[in-house]
């Protein structure tokens, strides 16, 4: 990276929420970028998004985090929503079974709208309500690995794992955009500034292998 | 969550509803800390126990999650400010009955002077009266009142008779209460549940977890999922909902909900989301014309539409300009139908990204969408905004011309669409013709009538129960039953006792021939 510019991050990651209404999502993300959490945030309708950077490795990665309504009917709207992500949460409610049951749908919805090499965490959600859990963290740990996904249970609330979550997905984004396995341009991250398309120069730098 | 230091054990966090960060207790309190006898024991210990304190009709709606002790708090916060007893001078409603957030106001709009408050009322009493007779001929100057602005005191009742819902409330009488008994999809009712407490939770009817306000809410939503079982519910019903209860009460609301979803809005709400997504395609099209500039850069950052006009149109900005604007743009809304929505939304990305100047902030699909995220107060004032609005010429036509030709766009690229939805009307006068009213349907129902003192023998009206038709000819303005300590006596009227149109048993307020062609002396905007 060019020291001197005021460029604050190297790269920019577009990460999605997406999960059933209700499960949390906009607080994981309040309480990521803002370390906020509101116990009656206003319904998502449209889109919301926020930002924060982060260091991964010496590297400063901006993630930009969307949010969105996560009823059913919203899905019709939602392929703009998941253009250029690299990163998605998957959210469910570890006190709601259902929610959980509809991962599969999410995950389908997801792989037919963003790209196949997309970086996805199953988050449980409410961690904080354990005691009146519905879903086992076992269960879903393997229902993760077996679907190659990366897993963690999450409190909003408590501010629970919600950096260790996003922390992850976003070195596991970094670690495929620095390896040369990928394809060059298959992940659509923009890196070096806020308004440049995807650079397919490498830096030498940030060729960590 | 916040929880107080050296507080209580339990998971009582004494965030409320109203509380975003972690710093503030209350953002309108101001405190940076409030220890919990300061608030004199807000969270009592035995409604905690019980749950949320609050008693349903049905016990049905409180299925769900077991909340934590910790989402309890909010039901102790009644409607108003007193808490437990304890008055807490703090809590600052405003006068829309805002305790804090975006949309609370800080007195940044004058008011209107109470002469001129009541002059409107009385012009638009007399417009309710003879409802039918005002739509019909004198359209044009309705409209001009709306732009103006409904008194707030007539604001819910006009909404209710611009939208049809009255009429539509008269010819279906019983029917809300129906579908209000019944028990409703447990499907919708599960998403509806979720959604109570989301809405405007910084408004003091909505704040009240299990409160009068979310209570009516559920009923609303509910008796509109069972009136249309195919629609089911739509989370942005939820804050339209919430607008029309802040003006009236429930059986009201739920048929001006139905009203816009089926004559101003039609599909917005449908799965699929078809008609709220050619119209973002509608206003994107509309603005090359408004601003080629705006228009030429959210091309080029392929800013999708849907991006930032969703939660505008779905909700009719409801949750995106201050309250006083809101409520002026659906004072319009009612009269004039969705091109007020476009109007709005046009004025807006014209404002935020109408020059070459303010485009330099925004070099990029994420900065430009967080640009119009955050408008400039001064481009959402009430005065501004309403006097852009109404000059801004984009008219029915136009959005019915381009439809047109979205649609046939649209067929090309996605087939023939999945709902098809009823064509839009375009504002009450449209409304009624389509489904015109008996007389009967119009009528007024007061519940307080107020008794003006009469001044000659010649009213008879006083003291009457029955209904009458009658025409009197006024030779002056109707008289205003609220005199201020400034007004002068009434004048002493030469009436003839002659017919005058009474829609209601007994009427303070003559129904005047002389009105319908009365100056408009009123230049407050």
């Amino acid at each position: 990276v060019n020291m001197g510019t005021d460029l604050a991050y190297n790269f920019v990651f577009k990460v999605v929420l997406i999960g059933e209404s209700g499960v949390g999502k906009s607080n994981l993300l309040s309480r990521f970028t803002k370390n906020e959490f509101n116990h009656d945030s206003r319904t998502t309708i449209g889109v919301e998004f926020s930002t924060r950077s982060i260091q991964v490795d010496s590297i400063t990665i901006k993630a930009q985090i969307w949010d969105t309504a996560g009823l059913e009917r919203y899905r019709a709207i939602t392929s703009a929503y998941y253009r250029g992500a690299v990163g998605a949460l998957l959210v469910y409610d570890i006190t709601k079974h259902l929610t959980y049951e509809n991962v599969e749908r999410w995950l389908k919805e997801l792989y037919h709208h963003a790209d196949p090499h997309i970086v996805v965490m199953l988050v449980g959600n409410k961690s904080d309500l354990a005691n009146v859990r519905t879903v086992p963290t076992e269960e879903a740990r393997d229902f993760a690995e077996a679907k190659g996904l990366l897993f963690m249970e999450t409190s909003a609330l408590e501010s629970t794992n919600v950096e260790s979550a996003f922390l992850e997905v976003l070195t596991a984004i970094h670690k495929k955009v620095a390896s040369k396995e990928v394809t060059r341009g298959s992940i659509s991250a923009v890196t070096l500034g806020p308004s440049s398309e995807f650079n397919e120069e490498k830096r030498s730098c940030c060729n960590s292998s | 969550a916040s929880h107080m230091p050296g507080g209580c054990e339990a998971q009582i966090s004494v965030k409320s509803p109203i509380c975003v960060s972690n710093h503030t207790l209350y953002s309108c309190l101001g405190h940076k800390q409030v220890s919990l006898s300061r608030l004199g024991l807000m969270f009592s210990m035995s409604k905690l126990q019980s749950g949320n304190g609050v008693q349903w009709k049905d016990s049905r709606s409180q299925r769900g999650t077991v909340e934590s002790l910790a989402e309890h708090e909010s039901s102790s916060l009644g409607s108003d400010p007193e808490l437990n007893g304890v008055t807490n001078t703090e809590i600052q409603t405003d006068k829309y009955g805002f305790i804090g957030g975006a949309q609370q106001s800080a007195g940044e709009n004058a008011d209107i002077p109470p002469d001129v408050l009541r002059q409107r009322e009385a012009k638009w009493l007399d417009m309710l009266n003879s409802w039918d007779k005002w739509m019909a001929k004198k359209h044009k100057k309705v409209k001009l009142r709306c732009q103006k602005g409904i008194p707030p005191s007539l604001r819910g009742r006009a909404w209710l008779y611009l939208s049809g819902g009255k009429v539509k409330k008269e010819q279906n009488q019983g029917k809300f209460q129906e579908l209000d008994s019944q028990p409703g999809d447990p499907k919708w009712l599960d998403v509806i549940e979720k959604d109570l407490h989301r809405q405007f939770p910084f408004h003091e009817m909505f704040v009240a977890r299990g409160g009068h306000g979310q209570q009516d809410l559920f009923r609303v939503l509910k008796a509109y999922t069972l009136h249309r079982p195919e629609e089911g519910y739509c989370q942005a019903q939820a804050p339209i909902a919430a607008v029309l209860l802040m003006h009236m009460p429930a059986e009201d609301a739920f048929w001006g909900l139905v009203q816009i979803c089926e004559k101003y809005l039609p599909g917005y709400y449908s799965a699929g989301l078809e008609a709220i997504q050619l119209d973002g395609e509608i206003l994107f099209a509309l603005l090359k014309r408004v601003s080629p500039v705006a228009h030429r850069h959210l091309k080029k950052y392929k800013i999708d539409p849907i991006l930032y006009m969703t939660e505008w149109f779905m909700c009719a900005f409801s949750r995106t300009l201050p309250w006083a604007s809101v409520l002026r743009v659906w004072d319009m809304f009612f009269c004039e139908g969705v091109k007020i929505i476009f109007r709005v939304g046009l004025v807006l990305l014209k404002c935020m990204l109408g020059s070459q100047e303010k485009l330099k902030a925004c070099q990029g699909q994420y900065e430009t969408m967080e640009l119009l995220r955050s408008i400039e107060p001064q481009y959402m004032q009430e005065a501004f905004l309403v006097q852009e609005v109404i000059e801004l010429a984009v008219s029915e036509r136009d959005i019915e011309k381009e439809h047109l030709s979205q649609l046939r766009r649209w067929k090309e690229t996605h087939g023939e669409l999945h709902c098809k939805s009823p064509p839009r009307m375009h504002g009450a006068k449209a409304i009624m013709a389509a489904e015109p009213p008996s007389r009967q349907d119009l009528k007024q129902n007061p519940t307080i009538i107020v008794e003006v003192p009469q001044t000659t023998e010649s009213k008879t009206e006083k003291g009457k129960k029955t209904k009458k038709i009658k025409d009197t000819k006024n030779t002056s303005p109707p008289p205003n039953p609220y005199l201020l300590p400034s007004d002068p006596p009434l004048p002493s009227d030469n009436l003839s006792p002659s017919e005058s149109q009474h829609l209601q048993k007994d009427t303070p307020l003559q129904g005047s021939n002389q009105s319908l062609s009365s100056v408009e002396h009123d230049t407050y905007l």
